[in-house]
């Protein structure tokens, strides 16, 4: 996020796009409700007819994978009507011409061919978002879970940038983290390209720093990510995989590809609080402790790096992640020896100097601090690009859109969207053996529109065959109209109903990695 | 006070005492022990307040003998008095220390002075209930007005569960809340206005006021307001205002001897 | 009798409210939220409310295993530590480094995090490292 959690009370209008927020950052949907309420304008934008769009001043259904189209459509209609911030335009970003022409592009009556929004409702988004300042940008999933997901992030930030909404109190582009630490595990340098505090690899002043500090050459060139490991896998290139605290074959799209990826390996090490569906196929499981037994700190969406305090001894053998890592690696020659977390953060910070340097235990106390934090007496960073872009100018993303890459076709008919819901968290290792979270939804469901439930005859709960080019699965029915007709979801945290079955592994950012999870094309049949 | 405190934790009168620590800058709940007797020079008594009744049941729960000692608000102790009538902690076994926080002729309508909701906004204002609106005010709208403007309330509700689960006198091990046949669970919003007039339902002749749950709910409903509502009937036919009255809820544990009977108007 | 009051984090969704564990006698018994902190000033969701479950739950793994002949055996963590690191050290030596790749978490501490891509690029030498925040 570039602005802080508590500054969305502060928004003029909040614009929610690609985010259940009610039931998956609830508290967060608290600040949008109180925004609203002090008198703020709400648009929300979700193929879903989610909760939080009863409170919105507009509300609309686009069509899956419909972004792209949808946000070029608003920012014509604010151009045209000169509500842009043509100053900070001017001042502060760059390559602003181009990006009109493409703009041009999508007038209204195109926009609701491909997105299904109505004019109307079109030019009332626009005008509610570029006249109430400052505007609040959320997004989550919805956004990047796609082909076009960095397209769809990128034209965010244009839509930001075109009314002068970025490096503002109150304002922002503020994605949405899934889990506690995300943005932790960025920052920590957990990607293929980066070190911690996003300093690349290839970088020979940053690779030396590095090497220097950690006694050992780090190599140079950029790694694999998840979605490359997988052809790696199968192609037998990639030997080994150790995986901690994670269940990325419940998570994985295409669960039966991920299957054999992994069964393909020589050696799978997973380290975990559970025996989840990815450490059932493991060759060795580490038991490791849970976050109230042990130090440590999380860093959160509004990038707030606050510290977790060890309440109990951890359970039986398990040990804390850090502690197991420092034995793994003493194990294959390479010595880590720590006290403590905090000495590991010690030297985190000291080499993360612009986000972390400033950051001890004891300046971080309860409530934490938010980076940029470079020195001892800086007091963290509520929002970002204060006084200008961290790269020189904002540059304005020229963005066609590109239809999602599978849709409904004779074959199958219907779209198929994943999320989750409000009870239940991720591939619910956690939350589903909690018993007063699993007594909300003991087992997997698909919501279907009771039109499309009526022309198929089906009833509440009647078991569905859903099936997609990749494989197919039973599960009950729900009828909800909080699906449209022709598109069906169904939640990613139930394991004998693993959604992943069905969505598309080959389709995924070509930048970003990320798998198209939020459109397939399914077909149904009662049984 | 701390010697007080520190007294009864030498002498055993008390085996765990209930108060609050500033840690880091923030106060927060605090058990005091007999081993760490110094600890009690750094007991504050506020501002702010969490259920300690409710860490007494669970200190309770671990060890029925266990002696606790705690700070008590006027709040906390008619929550005592509601957990002593349903046998939920033994009053042999709880040593309290009064904590002055309202202004002793307002007790009876329990009036925090830490109960300032904030002003409600313009949208809420026009829409939904301002918690600051007292039973009357609540009256003053038409019955659709009303029903319009509690739905509203009762559409923002994310079933955190917070007003269950922060609340000092709700302790039963199932919760009617989490009943399939009685509330839709496993979805959102909430089955309106089934789920939270279950609630208040079971608040009857239970809430002692304290807005506990008011100052837990995500969504600020007037929650409080709600159960006052409902306590006012409980009190206008039974004339039984809990927590207060030291004597047994005309509503009884299932199983116990049903004694639903109106008492007069002249009654006692 | 002894118990104590934890503030820490949740760790569900990147909201990262406050939070406060109720220990008594070593036990990890209640969740509450932290009323004063600065993101979620006293209120949590369904899921941060019962946080202490799933850290009680009967299902979490209390000591390392071992696959053999199929089947899953508890070991020490010796035995467990050796058959993995000569595993991984033997495929290193036959297959090079980038044989091997590293999923870190977005559930475990920023420390660990550090740690864990440190043990990737300096103990194993690959820059082979990712996380589960695409998916």
């Amino acid at each position: 996020m570039t602005n802080s959690i508590s500054e969305i009370e502060e928004a003029g209008c909040i614009f929610v796009i690609g985010s259940n927020t009610t039931a998956c950052h609830p508290l967060i949907a608290r600040r949008i409700i109180r925004g609203k309420e002090k008198g703020a304008k709400l648009i929300v934008a979700d193929p879903r007819n989610i909760h939080l769009a009863r409170f919105a001043d507009v509300a609309v259904r686009h069509r899956l994978g419909s972004d792209v189209a949808l946000l070029n459509g608003m920012m014509r209609i604010i151009i045209h009507n000169d509500w842009h911030a043509k100053h900070y335009i001017m001042e502060r970003t760059e390559e602003f011409e181009e990006f009109c022409r493409v703009v041009e592009t999508y007038p209204p009556e195109k926009v609701e061919n491909i997105t299904g929004v109505h004019p109307r409702d079109l030019e009332r988004m626009a005008e509610l978002y570029a006249t109430n300042p400052p505007g609040s940008l959320l997004y989550a999933m919805g956004i990047t879970q796609h082909t076009t997901g960095v397209d769809n992030v990128k034209s965010c930030c244009n839509l930001a940038m075109l009314c002068g909404y970025v490096g503002i109190r109150g304002g922002g582009v503020n994605p949405l983290r899934g889990q506690n630490n995300v943005q932790g595990a960025c920052d920590m340098g957990g990607l293929p390209n980066v070190l911690p505090g996003y300093q690349p690899v290839g970088d020979p002043e940053v690779n030396n720093r590095f090497s220097t500090a950690w006694g050992r050459k780090i190599p140079d060139r950029p790694g694999l990510t998840i979605t490359d490991m997988v052809p790696a896998m199968l192609d037998g290139k990639l030997k080994a995989l150790y995986v901690i605290g994670e269940n990325p074959k419940l998570s994985d799209p295409d669960w039966n590809h991920f299957h054999h990826a992994l069964k393909n390996l020589d050696l799978l090490i997973v380290q975990d609080l559970f025996l989840s569906e990815t450490a059932q196929v493991a060759h060795v499981v580490f038991p490791a402790a849970s976050a109230a037994e042990k130090d440590g700190t999380f860093t959160n969406s509004e990038r707030r790096c606050m510290r977790i305090n060890k309440a109990i001894e951890p359970l039986g053998d398990s040990l804390p992640d850090w502690e197991i890592i420092c034995r793994f690696s003493k194990a294959i020659g390479y010595d880590m020896t720590y006290d403590s977390p905090e000495e590991i953060f010690r030297e985190m910070a000291a080499l993360t100097p612009k986000l972390y340097g400033g950051m001890t235990y004891g300046r971080l106390g309860i409530e934490g601090l938010m980076w940029p934090c470079p020195d001892n007496d800086h007091p963290g960073t509520q929002y970002l690009h204060k006084d200008g872009f961290a790269r020189g100018k904002g540059k304005f993303h020229s963005i066609h859109y590109r239809p999602p890459a599978e849709s409904p076709d004779d074959e199958f008919p219907y779209f198929l969207t994943t999320g989750r819901m409000f009870a239940h968290f991720h591939t619910g290792t956690m939350t589903r053996i909690s018993p007063h979270l699993d007594v909300q939804q003991p087992k997997g469901y698909v919501d279907i529109n009771p039109k499309d439930a009526e022309a198929l005859g089906v009833k509440e709960s009647d078991v569905l065959l859903i099936s997609s080019r990749r494989g197919e699965m039973e599960v009950p029915a729900r009828l909800t109209t909080s699906v449209e007709p022709g598109v069906v979801f169904m939640p990613i945290h139930f394991g004998e109903s693993p959604t992943n079955i069905l969505t598309n592994a080959d389709a995924f950012d070509p930048l970003a990695k990320i798998p198209e999870f939020k459109v397939s094309s399914v077909k149904i049949k009662k049984l | 006070m701390k010697d007080q405190i520190k007294q009864w934790l030498q002498q055993g009168k008390v085996d765990i005492f209930l108060g609050y620590k500033m840690v880091e800058g923030h106060p927060l709940p605090h058990f005091f022990v007999k081993d760490r007797l110094y600890e009690v020079d750094e007991l504050v008594t506020g501002p702010i307040r969490y259920p300690l009744e409710k860490l007494a049941i669970r200190l309770a729960a671990e060890d029925p003998e266990v002696k606790i000692g705690l700070l008590v608000r006027d709040c906390n102790r008619r929550a005592l008095n509601v957990l002593f009538l349903w046998h939920q902690l033994n009053p042999d076994n709880v040593m309290s220390i009064p904590v002055n926080c309202c202004p002793s002729n307002l007790a009876d309508q329990a009036n925090c002075s830490l109960l300032k909701p904030e002003k409600a906004g313009p949208y809420k204002e026009m829409v939904g209930i301002d918690n600051n609106i007292s039973i009357e005010e609540a009256k003053g709208f038409d019955q659709e007005e009303r029903l319009r403007r509690w739905t509203y309330e009762f559409d923002k509700c994310i079933k955190c569960y917070g007003c269950r689960d922060a609340c000092p006198v709700c302790f039963c091990k199932e919760c009617s809340l989490e009943h399939h046949a009685l509330v839709k669970t496993g979805d959102l919003p909430v089955d309106i206005p089934i789920f939270h007039l279950v609630r208040a339902v079971h608040m009857a002749g239970r809430c002692i006021d304290c807005g506990l749950c008011e100052e837990a709910c995500p969504m600020d409903i007037p929650l409080r307001l709600l159960y006052k509502m409902v306590n006012q009937i409980v009190l206008n036919v039974f004339k039984y205002n809990p927590g207060i009255d030291s004597v047994q809820s005309p509503f009884n544990m299932l199983g116990d001897e049903v004694t639903l009977e109106p008492k007069g108007l002249n009654a006692a | 009798m002894n118990g104590k009051i934890v503030p820490s984090v949740c760790s569900y969704c990147g909201t990262g409210c406050g939070v406060l564990f109720q220990v008594v006698n070593g036990k990890l018994v209640g969740t509450m939220p932290l009323k004063t902190h600065p993101v979620n000033e006293g209120k949590l969701c369904i899921k941060g409310w019962h946080l202490h479950e799933y850290v009680n739950s009967p299902t979490r793994l209390r000591s390392p295993l071992i696959k053999m002949n199929g089947r899953f055996r508890q070991a020490t963590w010796d035995k467990a530590l050796h058959f993995a690191s000569d595993r991984l050290k033997a495929i290193i030596e036959k297959y090079g480094p980038d044989s091997v790749g590293v999923l870190v978490s977005a559930k475990i501490t920023n420390e660990e995090n550090y740690l864990a891509q440190k043990f990737a690029r300096a103990a194993i030498g690959t820059n082979n490292v990712d996380h589960c925040a695409r998916l």
